[in-house]
């Protein structure tokens, strides 16, 4: 099978990797870089769980061909924040118990992250709505809505 | 066959280029939220995926002239937020801010939205209602111009020929006096398969129609326009007895299929019903 | 009625971490991606496996012909059911006791009949997915298609179709008597009657079925699996014929399981494969598989009659429950018990017959789901007050307050409820909460107000001898280890563990480590199923810290000079409590007192087993007898707003009030009852696997749809805190019982704003409009 080389720069560092034109970002973050914090959830772009940022807009891994990546910015959840410098919506995830099964978390809090970024002090309903592409089946999505409002507060601070 | 080669052409130039060398054999991809899961799933297997998802020269909202376009390569996301389309065409930007989910429509495009020529494609009643045209790049370099409402031929079956590729969809900027209003049927608020659309847009002389444009979505094999209910209401004044026979007539029009999304006696049911109450929204009535 | 058992605690004591709103210890390792699920597991030289599933519903299997598949370069194994050891187990129900009756036969892989679309046929380890899935293209599979039946109506009949081999597609019936019907309805000044139909649902857990399994250097074959149950490595043992010690199960933190991961998923497939090829094997479930091929919520049709006097007074109610248990038995027989015990509510019925039926078809396999056979019956029994209600001109409240049961009162199985029952104040404070319906968005817009009530155990059936184990340590610099084999399926069922040993011990939180799911090396702790690991290893890790502290108490003691029973402890200090001695600076520290008794060899472990209360077998002839240990009991009331043009609804206000007994974490318990309250809408809105004969036509998570964030408001939660759980500190389990009214809430709360009602799930805009006459 034919290959090709990418060169993606995954959370600040640059990564390569030869690909095929059927690879998604999906398998290439996971099966080829290890970063297993991109879940795959259903491989067909319905329930959100492998949101990534690619240059700046959230979108679905499994719904972008690794090659449509090639020398662009991919930041995953490992990416938005660290024990050592956490993002204040992984704090606010935490604290307001907006995490259940963990198996959202990681797209959810991307998409929370792409949606701060562009809206820095979103409404409780843009927040619904920023995060209609990323199903939950735990919460309720209550407490991620407040996770997240109280995060862009505190981003305010 | 499995698909095993890849090209992102630079321009429109090395992108004509491409698709008349490898004429049938390749499929676009820009967004790829509809063909990456068919490749998947087996549905689709092209040799070659010719990549415009980052091509400039097709990503561009523009108004000039009296006409707006949009580059077939412009996400749905872009559309929804995009001020000449808030302004100039609501409906357009109404249903692309229902188009699947945030994280979707920031990689699906006007084009492939149109292109996959499904019935439920979310732009294509609003984008009817406009009178739209597509404008498709030949092999040879020739550029060709097929209104919207020529453009799909049957379920999943477009006008565009071997090594030809949408390029933009324009349409005439609304005067000032043509009113619109759409609404999406769907099961769910967000991330839904389209059941039933309606967008009109009705050019408004006093209380007189002068001019409409109907179409409906996943009532049909195609987007369609309701020719009929047009033609019923251009010349008249609207008012409730050609309100009811507007119903009556966009019932005949339309050859919805039942399936699990909502049966045909529901869907002819509430595209009746839709159709009515955005005519009365466009015109500022009471619904 | 039994007045003392009415008494209500006064005052509540004043715990340190209990009831606070702590953040859960698991919860770090998830945001920032430490967890690894059991999709994120690779060990050195892993094969990926495939399993390759019937095409038709019924059919016979004619020929297998795997030699292509074999050639392929890459594949290390294909097995059909001959390559299986011992491919057929039939499951007993229940853990260490035989409770006779029913037997569920576990086929690993298909022979003779195919009973479902979907069923495993062969299993394939190739080195790659990509050459895995080409084998599975290689197998040839010769079929007879067969006529099959897809009704459970249909299937109950004489001369139907035979599912299995066996001479009917009966599965297990129930009874429940009480009084006499004849005379309820006698009695009765009005009596409603109607069938109502619930449709097959999934789980729609974010994380597809996954795990690897592995050949330990011990020779153990050990399985990581996305489990609820790591005890079914009995099972597993059974079917390659090895002693029940040479397989061990690890689950790592699940990513949701909501019942669907309670029978074996992937695990036997791995590990034949691992045992096969001995190398480790992986296997994830696509999600179409996952929805085609496991397991689902029953599907029910239930006639129900009830009769009420003229003053609100429920005399008579009849039920018959079917349910559709699909191609194989798996949980159905309990599901149905559940249904049966469940099936006339929370409400105090002078009369009652009901009779129940599970029914295999050959529908993909339904087995245990959220509520485990409690939401199906309430849609009907919730429905059915209300349509009382309406013609005796009453309020859903009244009707139902006029019903409810009591602490003290008995069940329609003779079972007295000596626990706490605070469903009428849980009503009461729901429809408060929801206040006056909201004025109309437009005049097509018709606002409705519903409301239901349920009850739902938690803790498995009293006949099954339910067990839980825990260890507890303490370390030599004070810090505490626990080890307990819970599931931790998402609900904190680890990190609550640590804030029961983090209170009984005086330690922070973040001293406790909890080491959980493994069948070799973590105390048995039982399922995570049946809202039972609060309840069960809450208690056994309560009762094992307590043994500890015992021990510790008693030294300090003695360094004290005092009576162990003057101690406290709190941050990691011992003293004496106040009002027993006048030198409140006497204080020991934790370390100390933990050093001074290794010195002496004072035992600082304790592994405990709590026995949950057992009973015998109930009467299945009358249904009379225990069943449960004790139940939860809740609320729901909704407003929505209907579009009475389009059929669509807009949820307005979610109002959910449950008797937690004591919250353990508020935030946690509040986390059960919002996702309860939506997993339940769904259920109510627009979940539904719609199947032609026995074809999935939804096998994506865009065709079967769940909630998504803007389908509901906030959910509003009231916690009542009886302090009459049977569980750790007074707590109710919440998991499954903060679900099971919700869809009946909706359909009531529909049916009020449009005067018409639906009487089978979901309610979509469709069924609205046909209601309404409109088509």
């Amino acid at each position: 099978m034919k290959t090709y080389p990418v060169e993606i720069k995954v959370n600040g560092e640059w990564q390569t990797a030869e690909v095929t034109a059927r690879d998604t970002l999906l398998d290439l973050l996971r099966d080829r870089f290890g970063a297993f914090e991109v879940k795959n959830g259903c491989a067909q772009g319905d329930c959100g769980a492998c949101t990534v940022i690619l240059d700046h807009k959230a979108v679905n891994a499994c719904l972008t061909l690794a090659l449509q990546a090639n020398g662009k910015n991919v930041t995953t959840l490992k990416g938005v924040g660290t024990p050592d410098h956490p993002h204040p919506l992984q704090q606010s995830f935490v604290e307001h118990g907006a995490i259940q099964c963990g198996f959202c978390t990681p797209g959810m809090v991307v998409s929370a992250k792409a949606l701060l970024d562009n809206n820095p002090e979103p409404t409780r309903n843009e927040i619904r709505e920023g995060i209609s592409g990323n199903l939950c089946r735990c919460t309720g999505y209550n407490k991620i809505v407040e996770a997240i409002e109280d995060a862009s507060l505190k981003r305010e601070e | 066959m499995t698909t095993t080669e890849y090209i992102k052409p630079g321009d429109l130039s090395d992108l004509h280029y491409i698709m008349e060398e490898y004429k049938g054999r390749a499929t676009v991809i820009a967004g790829g939220t509809n063909l990456i899961p068919e490749m998947r799933n087996g549905e689709k297997a092209p040799e070659l995926l010719i990549d415009i998802s980052d091509m400039a020269a097709l990503s561009f909202i523009r108004e000039n002239n009296g006409s707006i376009a949009i580059g077939a390569a412009t996400t749905i996301a872009e559309m929804a937020a995009s001020p000449i389309l808030l302004d100039n065409s609501p409906i357009l930007a109404s249903a692309a801010k229902q188009l699947g989910n945030p994280l979707t429509r920031n990689r699906a495009t006007l084009g492939g939205n149109l292109a996959n020529a499904s019935p439920c494609a979310d732009t294509a009643p609003p984008l009817l209602a406009l009178d739209a045209s597509v404008e498709i790049l030949s092999p040879g370099g020739k550029t060709r111009q097929v209104p919207l409402s020529k453009f799909f031929h049957g379920y999943k079956f477009t006008d565009l020929g071997k090594g030809e590729i949408l390029t933009a969809i324009t349409f005439p900027k609304p005067n000032d006096s043509t009113k619109g209003s759409h609404t999406k049927i769907g099961l769910r608020n967000a991330a839904s398969i389209c059941v039933a659309s309606i967008a009109v847009a009705l050019d408004m002389d006093g209380k007189t129609c002068r001019k409409a444009r109907v179409a409906a979505g996943s009532v049909a094999p195609i987007p369609v326009r309701a020719y009929r209910v047009e033609k019923l209401l251009e010349g008249k004044e609207i008012n409730a007895a050609l309100l009811d026979e507007c119903m009556t007539v966009v019932k005949a029009e339309i050859s919805p299929i039942s399936d699990i999304r909502g049966s045909l006696e529901y869907r002819t049911y509430v595209t009746a019903m839709i159709l009515k109450r955005n005519i009365k929204r466009a015109l500022k009535q009471e619904i | 009625m039994l007045d003392k058992l009415k008494e209500k605690p006064t005052t509540r004591p004043d715990y340190r971490i209990i009831g606070k709103p702590v953040a859960r210890h698991d919860a770090w390792g998830k945001v920032f991606a430490d967890t690894k699920y059991a999709n994120d597991y690779t060990l050195p030289g892993m094969l990926y496996a495939k399993v390759l599933r019937s095409q038709y519903a019924a059919a016979k299997v004619l020929s297998i012909d795997t030699r292509e598949a074999v050639k392929l370069a890459g594949v290390e194994a294909v097995m059909t059911a001959r390559d299986v050891p011992h491919n057929e187990t039939v499951t007993r129900f229940g853990q260490t006791h035989k409770v006779g009756g029913f037997e569920g036969l576990y086929r690993v892989l298909a022979e003779k009949k195919i009973r479902f679309r979907g069923e495993a046929i062969a299993l394939v380890a190739a080195k790659s997915l990509v050459i895995a899935e080409r084998a599975l293209g290689l197998i040839k599979v010769e079929y007879e298609p067969l006529e099959g039946v897809f009704d459970p109506v249909e299937a109950m009949k004489p001369g139907a179709y035979r599912v299995g081999e066996d001479e009917s597609n009966v599965i297990c019936s129930y009874k429940v008597r009480k009084g006499d019907i004849a005379e309820g309805f006698d009695l009765a000044d009005v009596i409603v009657e109607n069938t109502y139909r619930v449709p097959m649902v999934d789980h729609a857990y974010l994380e597809p079925e996954s795990g690897v399994a592995w050949l330990d250097d011990d020779g153990v074959i050990t399985i990581r699996a996305a489990t609820q149950v790591i005890e079914h490595f009995r099972g597993i043992a059974d079917v390659l014929g090895l002693p029940h010690n040479k397989v061990r199960v690890i689950a790592p933190m699940v990513g949701g399981g909501f019942g669907g991961k309670e029978d074996i998923t992937v695990e036997t497939y791995i590990a034949l494969l691992a045992w096969k090829t001995g190398k480790p094997v992986s296997l994830t479930y696509t999600r179409e598989e996952s929805i085609i091929a496991h397991s689902k919520r029953h599907p029910y049709v239930m006639k129900y009659k009830t009769g009420a006097t003229k003053d609100g007074k429920l005399v008579a109610m009849e039920a018959e429950l079917i349910s559709d248990a699909g191609g194989y038995v798996f949980l159905s027989p309990w599901v149905l018990l559940y249904s049966t015990v469940k099936a006339t509510g929370p409400y105090d019925i002078t009369h009652v017959r009901v009779d129940s039926h599970a029914v295999l078809t050959n529908n993909t396999f339904s087995s245990a789901n959220r509520g485990f056979g409690a939401p199906q019956p309430c849609f009907a029994y919730e429905s059915q007050l209300d349509e009382i209600a309406k013609q005796l001109n009453l309020s859903p409240l009244e009707i139902r307050k006029k019903n409810y049961l009591h602490t003290g009162d008995s069940l329609a199985t003779g079972r007295v409820l000596e626990h706490s029952v605070e469903t009428e104040q849980t009503a009461e404070k729901a429809m408060e909460a929801l206040g006056a319906p909201s004025p109309p968005g437009s005049p097509r817009e018709k606002i409705g107000q519903g409301m239901a009530s349920s009850m739902m155990s938690y803790g498995r059936m009293t006949f099954l001898h339910d067990t839980s184990r825990s260890y507890v340590s303490l370390e030599l610099d004070g810090s505490v280890t626990v080890k307990c084999g819970v599931q931790d399926i998402g609900g904190g069922q680890a990190s609550s563990l640590a804030q029961i040993t983090a209170e009984v011990l005086g330690v922070p939180l973040e001293d406790v480590t909890v080491y959980i799911g493994d069948s070799a090396l973590t105390p048995l702790a039982g399922t995570t199923t049946a809202t039972r690991q609060l309840y069960m290893s809450g208690n056994a890790t309560y009762k094992a810290a307590m043994a500890v502290r015992d021990n510790l108490f008693s030294k300090a003691a003695d360094i004290l000079d005092t009576a162990s029973e003057n101690l406290d402890i709190k941050d990691r200090k011992i003293f004496i409590r106040p009002d027993k001695t006048s030198d409140p600076d006497r204080v020991l520290a934790l370390d100390d007192v933990v050093k001074a008794c290794a010195a002496d060899g004072v035992q600082l472990y304790n592994v405990a087993q709590f026995n949950a209360p057992a009973r015998e077998l109930i009467d299945f002839q009358t249904g009379q007898g225990q069943v449960f240990a004790d139940f939860t009991f809740g609320t729901h009331a909704m407003e929505v707003a209907v579009d009475v043009d389009t059929g669509k609804v807009n949820v307005l206000k979610i109002i959910a009030c449950y008797d937690v007994g004591q919250a353990i974490n508020p935030l946690s318990a509040e986390g059960q009852i919002e996702g309860g309250a939506l997993y339940g809408l769904g259920y109510g809105m627009v979940e539904e696997v719609i199947l032609d004969k026995g074809n999935t036509l939804t096998p994506s998570l865009a065709e079967y749809l769940i909630p998504t964030s803007v389908d509901a408001p906030d959910v509003k939660t009231i916690m009542v805190e009886s302090g009459g759980g049977v569980g750790p500190f007074g707590a109710k389990g919440l998991g499954e019982p903060s679900c099971v009214s919700a869809a009946a809430a909706f359909a009531n709360a529909v049916a009020d704003a449009i005067g018409a009602r639906i009487y089978d799930l979901p309610v979509t805009a469709e069924k609205i409009i046909r209601a309404l006459g409109k088509i």
